[in-house]
């Protein structure tokens, strides 16, 4: 009995610092997937409609075509590139979490770092993204901005996807931020 | 001398077997710190409230135009968003005040503020990033957009006042993530080796 006894509470003292468990890695790859799909989903956001422009009142309107693509607002140039940085981020971080589990201290104090400010990164995207997708749905009057999205409804659609999911992939980096920690503080 | 123990005592009062408690004097800075976040706030919120400005435009008709900044629902979140982030700062600034000498609840306070400090630190972000895309909108226009012009050549101490809003709040995610990257580091110091 007291073989069995001490055996278990020694294969309990020499577990591993459980700094990176499955949980973690699960994470990280939702992150990768999720912020892929949002930067894909984007990239590939392309309309374009025929827009009767009047040009003065004696020509009949013209039909000029018009797209509208992801690179024409420096919003949502914004927010490819943070779902791009968070995704790479994500892979490599994934790599190194699986090669060094928890066996080098500094290389987990860096990735804890970066996750903390790729948090805030993504917030600040799918704010940005939403903020301007908001304007091209009901347009400002004060300013005179025109709401965009009655004519390029399928674009507005997809980008107001694209901004849910990376939402998701930014709650995954704050879900990474904590549970670590929670798990640190559950030893002391 | 070393063994002293107080049964089921703090880490930091342990003997020295556990390493010296590194994270109990890293509140000073927590508390400054905080503090600062609340200073930030303050004034985002106070700096972009005061921007009003009220130009003639000519086009169609002569009239007074004022811009505000709850004219856009971007701006108004970002008002909304500052003003939580400055009442839980002074609420954790007089927590951490309160615990400062009291061992045993800096534990326990660490986890809270690192599980608020994420959220806060979303709510922050996500609030400078919308201000900002639409502040830059407002200082660039686009041209792919018909009628989505610039506006801060007319309204110009408007777009001042915004801007240095947004710099502050910048500011302030700054001082989150320090924040968060303390409490983080505080309580893997207390892990007992």
């Amino acid at each position: 009995m007291e073989g069995v006894e001490s055996k278990e509470r020694e294969v309990m003292v020499a577990k591993p610092v459980a700094v990176v468990g499955v949980c973690d890695l699960l994470l990280r790859l939702l992150a990768f997937t999720v912020t892929l799909v949002a930067a894909i989903v984007i990239a590939v956001d392309k309309q374009t409609k025929l827009v009767p422009i009047q040009l003065s009142d004696s020509f009949p309107p013209l039909n000029v075509p018009l797209t509208a693509k992801w690179h024409q607002m420096s919003a949502f140039v914004y927010f490819l590139v943070t779902n791009a940085i968070a995704c790479t981020y994500a892979a490599m971080s994934l790599l190194l979490a699986l090669v060094n589990r928890g066996k080098s201290k500094g290389l987990w104090t860096l990735i804890a770092v970066l996750d903390t400010f790729m948090v805030a990164l993504l917030f600040s995207g799918n704010g940005a993204a939403a903020a301007v997708g908001i304007l091209g749905y009901k347009g400002n009057s004060h300013v005179n901005w025109n709401k965009v999205c009655n004519v390029f409804g399928k674009f507005c659609d997809q980008m107001a996807a694209s901004i849910g999911v990376s939402l998701i992939g930014s709650l995954a980096f704050l879900l990474l931020v904590v549970i670590p920690v929670v798990r640190l503080h559950r030893r002391t | 001398m070393a063994s002293t123990d107080k049964p089921g005592g703090d880490p930091e009062y342990r003997t020295s077997s556990t390493p010296a408690p590194a994270g109990v004097d890293y509140f000073k800075f927590d508390v400054i710190l905080r503090f600062l976040l609340f200073a930030a706030s303050l004034v985002a919120v106070v700096v972009i409230v005061t921007a009003n400005q009220t130009e003639v435009i000519r086009v169609p008709q002569p009239v007074p135009w004022p811009a505000k900044f709850r004219y856009s629902p971007a701006f108004v979140y970002f008002v909304a968003a500052l003003s939580v982030t400055g009442l839980y700062s002074i609420i954790t600034t007089l927590a951490s005040l309160f615990a400062s000498n009291k061992p045993a609840l800096k534990t326990k306070l660490l986890l809270y503020f690192i599980l608020w400090d994420a959220l806060i630190l979303g709510i922050i972000a996500s609030a400078t990033g919308t201000a900002g895309g639409v502040a830059y909108l407002g200082l660039k226009g686009n041209r792919h957009v018909v009628g989505w012009n610039k506006i801060c050549h007319v309204y110009d101490k408007f777009c001042r006042h915004v801007g240095a809003s947004i710099a502050v709040a910048l500011f302030g995610s700054v001082v989150t993530v320090l924040l968060i990257w303390l409490s983080a580091y505080s309580i893997h110091s207390r892990v007992p080796k």
